[in-house]
């Protein structure tokens, strides 16, 4: 138990780290790329105007002291006004989450259900046509770029076919298309680990054993060879899931899918330092408590593991 | 407005033509020939207008924002005293009647009986603190330069308001009708102070706010009780659709009714729709290339003159913009105050480039093009084909890639390498909204003075004597050919997308309104 406390704290503190981190390396880059107050203004605005805006928004500051201010404020919970939408930034890129969430979690279910038995098959079955099938649709969908796969899918589905709409958020139909075209990736990958890790351990002489012993080849998948796959398996299936959440940008910008990758994007063109900012701890935040959560079921599945970190 | 890309309009205008080039396009045309015939569709029995557009409005405050994805939206929830309707003339708006009253006033006579969307009357006392609020620095709008000539506002009356201007100015009436001229309400703003205004706006206009979800939809309710009648539909709603192809594909589909900002490459494809049509209006505004003319060579006029000369304005139009544009004649565009019809249109003389370029000394000194992706449509692949015609003739032409926010800080510093896109556009309908805003000593684009100009320049913005300035824009003619301190390359055609069953006249400044005289569903 004292381990495990440790082992936590000591991630905790980590994960702080890692926070403060990538909110000054994005404070610093934003700032360094650009003054937003020329794009707010229109383009024939006087100097005295651009000044005063400048000032309003405290960017006149050295950025030593824009930097203690941000900090201060970001210790109080508070991430500052967004330039463009002039909200504070934090409820700006909250209210952006729930579609970003759902996207991508819709993604995740769809790439995992479909990989998964893929990968378990094309190992049980390695070599023949369906594996090299399989595999062969898992190289294109690594490959193809999200936003031609995006168009493809519009064109097909809802121009050709009429079974989904082109873009927005509704209902379930709105979802599928984005989903599919964000998952094609995650589904990809994990379906060719899954059938790697498989194949790996079917060569263990455990396996070789529990066949000797006349155990019935479902069961030595089921029993035996899953459960020993899990953890390379577990590993791609929870980074992509982070991948899924902070990233949709392409998809979100094909299918008008007002998520949180498309605000980030947006925001950086319009140099909208807070809202950047508040997405990026978002995103950060996200993958740190997903690698903890995997550290943690790691734990679980693999006690030497548990064994070597604390 | 500028098409500038201010705001999330960035986004869109960034990826306008650049994306639509690329891949999705040409996915789109590989399928088409399979799509299956759609039953024709003329009529509606639809109550609900869907407008697509590249990028979500970001304030609802008309005061502060000048990005066009919010004007588009704002022209519709308010009013202003005047109006500029599609065939570019001045109208009443909120104003029903106006008139100089002395070289420096004007009176204007406010509509009676107009109401807020919240049931309070309209009043003088509204307009008075509009205007004001514009140019109060407490109120930290982002328009406060659009009412500079103004001294002071009077309401004498719930329906007359007096303007003293600081000099003669012709064109107030004209700088009424544009942004952050919007009238808004008082009482409510100082009800409910500007974040709550911002987030839930009242005005006068043909629509009203119900509900708004960022970047996926704004839904704006017909007003029955509008003043100009209530507009041939119950519901407008805006959606934002920022890569072009999807845009294209929503229109073919009928899933929105109206799409702007239509790439000239796709006209062809959605007027072989059965569902959809193209239509366009030719641009109020120019694609130039603005030179900083103080850097060397760009500083000499006979060098300028044969950039001018070297660049085939015919091509550009025939090819990167499918015809939807013209070569435009000088400085002023075609439809504004004061356009010299009998002008020729820009000429293209390769040889005599050459001759003009060895006369001027040319020692073969790079000469950039620093563009954007999108900035203005086509601005790259128009870069590009440029730079190739000058090489043509022995200029060594550079072309530099910048992003928007780059080129915005180069416009506020000053400090292009030679030559950028711009896209002046014409707010007033006239030459001092255009070209004597940019190009005047002190504005945005004051690279190159030239004492004539200056004084005529100067001279017509303050004078009521349109005869006068009509021979003052001439004479700015003559000299700003002589001159070139932008290289005028062409007028091109707004495009936009709609259902066969929607009729809207498009008004050529991108001042995106829903109202009985330009719109109306053809209906079964």
């Amino acid at each position: 138990m004292h381990g495990l406390g440790a082992f936590l704290a000591y991630r905790l503190l980590r994960a702080f780290v890692a926070l403060w981190l990538v909110s000054t390396v994005v404070f610093v880059v934003m700032r360094l790329s650009g003054d937003p107050v020329p794009l707010l203004l229109p383009p024939d605005a006087p100097t005295v105007e651009i000044t005063r805006v400048r000032h309003e928004l405290g960017l006149d500051r050295p950025l030593a002291v824009q930097y203690a201010v941000f900090i201060g404020n970001v210790l109080h919970g508070d991430f500052g006004r967004s330039i463009h939408f002039r909200q504070p930034a934090m409820a700006v890129a909250f209210a952006y989450l729930p579609a970003t969430f759902e996207l991508g979690l819709a993604a995740f279910l769809i790439a995992v259900v479909v990989a998964f038995p893929i990968g378990v098959f094309s190992a049980v079955r390695r070599n023949s046509p369906l594996d090299h099938a399989a595999m062969g649709v898992a190289l294109v969908g690594q490959s193809a770029p999200t936003f031609f796969l995006g168009i493809l899918l519009i064109l097909g589905f809802s121009l050709w076919l009429n079974l989904f709409p082109t873009s927005g958020r509704g209902d379930w139909r709105y979802l599928v298309l984005p989903a599919l075209t964000l998952g094609a990736f995650a589904m990809a990958s994990i379906a060719r680990i899954t059938r790697s890790a498989v194949l790996e351990v079917q060569r263990a002489d455990y396996i070789r054993t529990a066949r000797a012993k006349g155990m019935g080849e479902f069961m030595v998948i089921a029993k035996h060879t899953l459960k020993n796959a899990a953890l390379p398996i577990l590993t791609i299936t929870g980074l992509q899931f982070g991948t899924l959440l902070g990233g949709a940008v392409v998809t979100e910008t094909v299918f008008s899918w007002p998520g949180m990758g498309r605000l980030a994007i947006q925001s950086i063109y319009n140099r909208d330092y807070p809202v950047v900012q508040s997405t990026v701890f978002i995103a950060a935040v996200l993958f740190i408590f997903i690698n903890l959560a995997l550290d943690a079921l790691y734990g679980v599945l693999d006690p030497r593991a548990r064994a070597a970190r604390s | 407005m500028k098409r500038g890309g201010r705001g999330s309009q960035a986004l869109s205008r960034r990826d306008f033509l650049g994306r639509a080039a690329g891949l999705g396009i040409a996915a789109t045309g590989l399928l088409e020939a399979t799509r299956p015939e759609a039953a024709v569709a003329q009529t509606t029995q639809k109550r609900e207008l869907i407008v697509a557009q590249g990028g979500d409005v970001s304030k609802f405050d008309p005061h502060l924002s000048t990005s066009s994805n919010d004007i588009r939206v704002s022209f519709n929830i308010f009013d202003n005293l005047t109006s500029r309707h599609p065939d570019g003339k001045l109208y009443p708006g909120l104003a029903t009647e106006w008139a100089s009253t002395g070289p420096t006033t004007w009176r204007f006579k406010l509509r009676q009986g107009v109401k807020w969307h919240n049931g309070d009357p309209l009043t003088s006392a509204d307009a008075k603190f509009s205007i004001e609020r514009t140019y109060d620095p407490a109120a930290k709008t982002l328009v406060a330069t659009v009412f500079t000539t103004i001294d002071r506002i009077d309401a004498p009356d719930p329906f007359t308001l007096i303007f003293t201007t600081k000099k003669p100015d012709p064109l107030l009436p004209a700088r009424l009708a544009f942004y952050g001229g919007q009238i808004v309400p008082k009482k409510y703003l100082g009800e409910v102070g500007p974040d709550a205004f911002n987030a839930k706006p009242v005005g006068t206009g043909p629509v009203r706010f119900v509900s708004w979800t960022k970047d996926d939809r704004l839904v704006l309710g017909a007003n029955p009780d509008y003043w100009g009648g209530k507009i041939d539909t119950d519901r407008v709603v805006f959606r934002p659709i920022p890569e072009t192809a999807s845009r294209v594909i929503a229109i073919l589909k009928g899933e929105v009714d109206v799409i702007t900002q239509l790439p000239p490459d796709q006209v062809a494809r959605v007027d072989r729709s059965p569902k959809a049509r193209a239509a366009s209006t030719l641009y109020a505004g120019l694609y130039v290339l603005a030179v900083n003319s103080k850097v060397k060579p760009l500083d000499n006029p006979r060098i300028k003159q044969a950039l001018s000369l070297a660049i085939d304005r015919q091509a550009i139009v025939k090819d990167l913009w499918r015809g939807q544009g013209l070569v435009p004649n000088g400085p002023i565009a075609k439809g504004d105050n004061h356009y010299d019809a009998s002008l020729p249109p820009l000429p293209y003389d390769p040889a005599k480039a050459k001759a003009n370029l060895r006369e001027a000394g040319y020692k073969n000194e790079p000469i950039y093009i620093e563009t954007t992706v999108g900035y203005v449509a086509n601005d790259k692949p128009m870069s590009e084909a440029i730079a190739a015609m000058w090489k043509d003739v022995g200029v060594n032409a550079v072309v530099e890639v910048i992003e928007y926010s780059v080129r915005a800080e180069k416009n506020r510093d000053r400090s292009f390498k030679g030559m950028f896109w711009s896209d002046p556009t014409s707010t007033l309908g006239d030459p001092d909204g255009m070209m004597w805003r940019l190009l005047g000593p002190g504005g945005p684009q004051d690279y190159w003075r030239h004492p004539e100009f200056d004084e005529l320049g100067n001279a017509a913005r303050f004078s009521l004597d349109e005869k006068f300035r009509d021979q003052a824009y001439k004479k700015m003619t003559r000299i700003f050919l002589e001159h070139n301190p932008w290289i005028v390359v062409l007028q091109p055609y707004e495009l936009y997308g709609f259902e066969r069953y929607v009729e809207f006249i498009p008004n050529p400044n991108q001042q995106f309104e829903v109202r009985r005289f330009n719109f109306r569903m053809r209906r079964a």
